[in-house]
């Protein structure tokens, strides 16, 4: 139990340190310099910037936070955020993050079933050159190349599309350990006596082999997440999907920096609940870590 | 003397000879690559061809690569030692803040640090950092945390040896430990350890220059897309769009290529 604890408090703490660290770091930054110089911010970004972060005031900190609670504007009237549009934002990422997940899993399955097939044919490289190819290509290539059939035909939506992309390099990373896995699996002796004691191959598969492959794909959950996460602001900024990611590059942009801590530490929140979540499904089809909780 | 294995000899080359081809074509000659690239001009910057800004974008990102992935590898290390130097509750902290940097996307606190370089720089207090010094340092500061786990364990798998064990009883003090047992140990692993931060490193400063909140001059791979992405969603930019690409795959499989068949041999080091 305690180690499980100690786990979920881990989690946890990262949304605390993360609220703290970016704050701080934005509240000191010479922002506040009213200068005619081209880089320097305007007026109205250097009061909402002192106003928002209250910059000098105790417990300045909350100040963001109290005034998304209350449903006041974060920045500029302009470019800023209330806490209601900032969840309608988020809940649009997390909707195509989500779609983009099934979409890696789907991926991930066909690779999977595909690198088993060519390990033992000529086409065994392609099992090695397709990861680093995944690897090595940011987000915002694919949609770059995807782009001129969204805005000119139509014919794909915008949001199916950033998924499709994002979905592309973590769809091929679990792909990569599942395979690893289930042939480290298949090769036990457990399989052997499974399949020899009579049972259809499905259910070998069903019943003995995928719960013991299930906690390595549960561990790269976690990057994965951070991958789907990250990846779409790159998406959302090529197809102009107006959803958290847009909004946190745009923030960045135009130095909106009590919205830059908001959302960072929103985001660093996101990751604290998947890494809840994935330790809730642990609990469930782990049973090495329900042993741990006794 | 151990061989060294022939993936890692390719993976080297590969980065050697792109290194070395987009330094003659992107800066000593690019007028040679201006008059003979096949792909035309590019739709945004009509006075430069295609070849010669991917060319010269491939050596800054190489360049941004090569000396962010050795500061945060230097970054990682250094944290490492002074952590299993010091023990106890120091170590535990440290490697809960490595633990919190890594849970963050590099892309994300690149752009933050970007924010607040920039705003330094802008009020004066750079300390002489052009984009090209801001760039290495955010990356570096995003890149610590890998390495510095990496190496912390390693050194502590290392320490649980007898030849470390015999050291240590005959008087050998913390410092000479790292110095003349662990450090020749952990030699070949920082090399693996370099290579694989160099495609996280390059992969990250081509989004965020994408994005148009670095500004590289002269432009690294990414700002070149970023810049024009616009034109070349609505020009069909494929032409643009695929020499970068490939580049940039080439670079991050050469390092890869290296990086995972030296880790193996440190392993079993």
């Amino acid at each position: 139990m305690r180690q499980l604890l100690v786990r979920l408090g881990r989690q946890l703490a990262l949304v605390p340190i993360v609220a703290l660290a970016s704050y701080f770091l934005m509240a000191s930054l010479p922002l506040t310099t009213e200068d005619d110089s081209k880089r320097q911010v305007s007026p109205e970004l250097a009061a909402s910037y002192r106003r928002d972060l209250g910059v000098g005031e105790p417990l300045g900190f909350l100040r963001p936070w109290q005034k998304l609670f209350r449903g006041e504007r974060l920045g500029t009237s302009a470019q800023g955020v209330t806490g209601d549009e900032l969840l309608l934002k988020l809940s649009g990422s997390v909707g195509v993050g989500l779609v983009a997940l099934v979409l890696a899993l789907l991926w991930a399955l066909t690779f999977a079933l595909l690198k088993n097939r060519w390990r033992r044919g000529r086409l065994a490289l392609l099992g090695d050159v397709i990861p680093a190819m995944a690897f090595g290509t940011p987000v915002f290539i694919p949609a770059l190349l995807l782009a001129p059939s969204v805005v000119e035909r139509g014919s794909l939506l915008p949001e199916l599309s950033a998924a499709l992309v994002i979905s592309i390099w973590p769809g091929v990373f679990l792909g990569t350990l599942l395979g690893d896995a289930l042939e480290t699996e298949l090769a036990r002796d457990y399989v052997r006596t499974a399949a020899s004691k009579g049972l259809p191959p499905g259910v070998v598969l069903r019943r003995h082999v995928l719960p013991n492959v299930l906690p390595a794909l549960l561990d790269a959950i976690g990057p994965v997440a951070t991958a789907l996460l990250a990846g779409s602001f790159a998406a959302e900024r090529v197809f102009g999907l107006p959803y958290f990611g847009q909004l946190y590059v745009l923030a960045v942009l135009q130095k909106q920096v009590a919205v830059v801590v908001v959302a960072t530490t929103v985001f660093a929140s996101v990751l604290a609940v998947v890494g809840l979540a994935v330790e809730g499904v642990r609990l469930i089809v782990d049973p090495r870590a329900r042993e741990d909780r006794t | 003397m151990r061989r060294i294995p022939v993936q890692a000899w390719v993976g080297l080359a590969l980065l050697g000879g792109l290194g070395v081809l987009s330094l003659l074509a992107g800066r000593v000659f690019p007028e040679v690559l201006a008059s003979t690239c096949p792909l035309g001009n590019d739709p945004t910057h009509p006075d430069r061809s295609v070849c010669e800004l991917a060319f010269g974008g491939l050596w800054v990102s190489l360049a941004i690569g090569l000396a962010a992935g050795g500061l945060s590898t230097g970054l990682g290390l250094l944290v490492a030692a002074v952590a299993r130097l010091t023990g106890g509750a120091v170590e535990r902290w440290v490697m809960r803040l490595a633990d919190a940097f890594f849970a963050l996307p590099d892309v994300l606190v690149v752009m933050v640090l970007q924010l607040a370089g920039q705003s330094l720089v802008d009020a004066g207090a750079g300390a002489g950092l052009g984009p090209f010094g801001l760039m290495v340092v955010s990356l570096a500061l995003v890149g610590w945390a890998g390495p510095a786990r990496v190496f912390r364990n390693r050194l502590d798998t290392l320490e649980g040896q007898e030849f470390v064990a015999a050291s240590r009883a005959l008087g050998g003090s913390g410092l000479h430990l790292l110095r003349v047992h662990l450090w020749p140990a952990l030699r070949p692993f920082v090399l693996a350890v370099f290579l694989s931060r160099l495609p996280a490193a390059i992969l990250a400063e081509s989004t965020v220059s994408f994005f148009g909140i670095a500004r590289m001059e002269p432009m690294s791979l990414g700002r070149y897309l970023g810049t024009s992405y616009v034109a070349l969603i609505y020009e069909g930019g494929t032409r643009v769009v695929i020499p970068a690409w490939m580049l940039l795959v080439l670079l991050v499989l050469g390092a890869s290529l290296a990086s995972q068949a030296l880790a193996p041999r440190t392993r079993q080091a």
